[in-house]
């Protein structure tokens, strides 16, 4: 009997969670991407304001060209998670039409006289293995790609920090650097927590 | 499971009916699917919906090699029709199926490729099977806006879809029709509410009862035969359909 015969009821109900938990995934991922873009405007506002402020914002205006790539470095990588997402949820259901499609097929093979369908049920089977693995490469590449963003993030948060103390240096500047910095580590902030509960994700974890 | 009747033979031809499985959820309307067999060829007509796919597949294919399906002939687009496709096609990916060119882009989302399908002309044709030839006729919005019979010949056996359907109580399954005046009524309100037009209507009678027919088997219900069949042909020839009533 093959694998497929004794396992594929058990991985319907399984599938139909990780495509919830993907849909979940990619619904925060969207707005993290939203999120990232403002950071972007904001790095760009940051910039014209130090070049304003002169010689005063100096230290502020190499961080906040910091904060500008960083800001691109962190849309490349959202673009990047999203076509991941993207893989995940259509692997996922590609498995769900092979557990609907193997479902049927186990049962023709049980109901058969002369076992037709056990060697399409085997093909089937291979086929269902291919999508399984490649989900499971995608979820790896998911989590990896995770990690990176948070990471990069990490670094966001100390580039953040260090604008707001130079800003305390910017004199006559010094209030409006202050807030433009003040709302650029809040931003990091909530992506960090945002990230930080994608890697919590059952998807990743396997609960 | 379902059963197979051998309902034609002469021969390597037959006509073999796959009908009523007593384990069929009662939400599930019932179809009748029916093989055609000439040579070593077999052509599947309205091979069914997916769920109900592993009763015909058992049923057919203990008369059956099902990798020796040619093709599948698909009357119209409906799930009860061909929402299998995709199933039959993992055991023989090379198989054809017949369609109108109306549902040639509809029909590929229950599965298939490009070269999967040939499309059906409005004015019908013929399809080989091992040298037996099939003649696709014209049934266009008895029910569906693309639909078609499927006439043998040589067997005098015409396969009509949903014309001469009944949605029959439970108790009452034998495989032809017995009495035809307490079998139309069930077959009444089907024809009225899903037959979409008077003028389609009567230019199929007019065309059938030109032809031969021994045996005029429907989708759903039981098969007309002998007699039977000019008596329902009268029958819907006379009645009013495209009604809702209410």
């Amino acid at each position: 009997m093959t694998t497929a015969l004794t396992t594929i009821s058990s991985k319907a109900p399984q599938a139909g969670v990780d495509l919830l938990r993907i849909v979940r995934i990619n619904e925060e991922i969207k707005s993290v991407v939203g999120v990232a873009f403002k950071i972007n405007i904001m790095a760009l506002n940051a910039i014209f304001l130090a070049k304003r402020a002169g010689t005063a914002a100096r230290g502020f205006g190499v961080l906040s060209n910091e904060l500008r790539v960083f800001s691109q470095d962190l849309r490349d990588c959202m673009g990047a998670l999203t076509g991941l997402i993207h893989g995940c949820v259509n692997e996922v259901s590609l498995v769900l039409q092979d557990i609907r499609h193997t479902r049927l097929l186990r049962q023709a093979a049980e109901m058969s006289p002369k076992s037709q369908a056990v060697p399409v049920l085997r093909a089937r089977e291979i086929e269902n293995d291919r999508h399984t693995q490649r989900l499971a490469s995608l979820r790896k590449q998911l989590k990896r790609a995770l990690e990176d963003a948070f990471q990069m993030v990490e670094l966001g948060g100390v580039l953040a920090k260090s604008a707001k103390i130079e800003a305390a240096y910017g004199q006559s500047f010094a209030v409006p650097l202050a807030q433009v910095s003040g709302e650029f580590d809040n931003i990091v902030e909530e992506i960090r927590t945002s990230l930080e509960s994608l890697r919590r994700s059952a998807f990743f974890t396997g609960n | 499971m379902k059963t197979t009747k051998t309902i034609f033979q002469e021969g390597n031809h037959k006509w073999i009916a796959i009908v009523r499985d007593p384990e069929k959820p009662n939400y599930l309307i019932d179809t009748n699917e029916y093989l055609v067999t000439h040579g070593g060829q077999g052509l599947l007509i309205d091979p069914g919906g997916a769920e109900i796919f592993p009763a015909v597949f058992s049923a057919l294919s203990s008369e059956f090699d099902p990798s020796a399906l040619a093709g599948i002939f698909a009357s119209h687009q409906d799930p009860d029709i061909c929402s299998s496709l995709a199933l039959w096609l993992e055991f023989n990916p090379k198989m054809r199926c017949h369609v109108s060119w109306l549902w040639g882009s509809f029909i590929p989302h229950f599965g298939g490729t490009a070269e999967t399908f040939t499309m059906i002309p409005d004015e019908g044709s013929d399809l080989s099977l091992d040298g037996l030839m099939l003649r696709a006729v014209p049934a266009h919005y008895l029910h569906s806006s693309g639909n078609f019979n499927l006439y043998d010949k040589v067997a005098k056996v015409m396969f009509s879809g949903d014309i001469g359907a009944a949605l029959l109580p439970p108790g009452e399954d034998s495989l032809f029709v017995e009495n035809f005046d307490s079998h139309i009524r069930h077959a009444e309100g089907f024809h009225r509410r899903w037959m979409g037009s008077n003028e389609a209507k009567r230019r199929w009678c007019e065309r059938v009862s030109q032809m031969e027919i021994d045996m005029l088997c429907p989708q759903h219900g039981a098969i007309y035969q002998g007699a039977d069949v000019q008596r329902f042909i009268n029958w819907f020839d006379e009645l009013q359909v495209g009604i809702v009533s209410g």
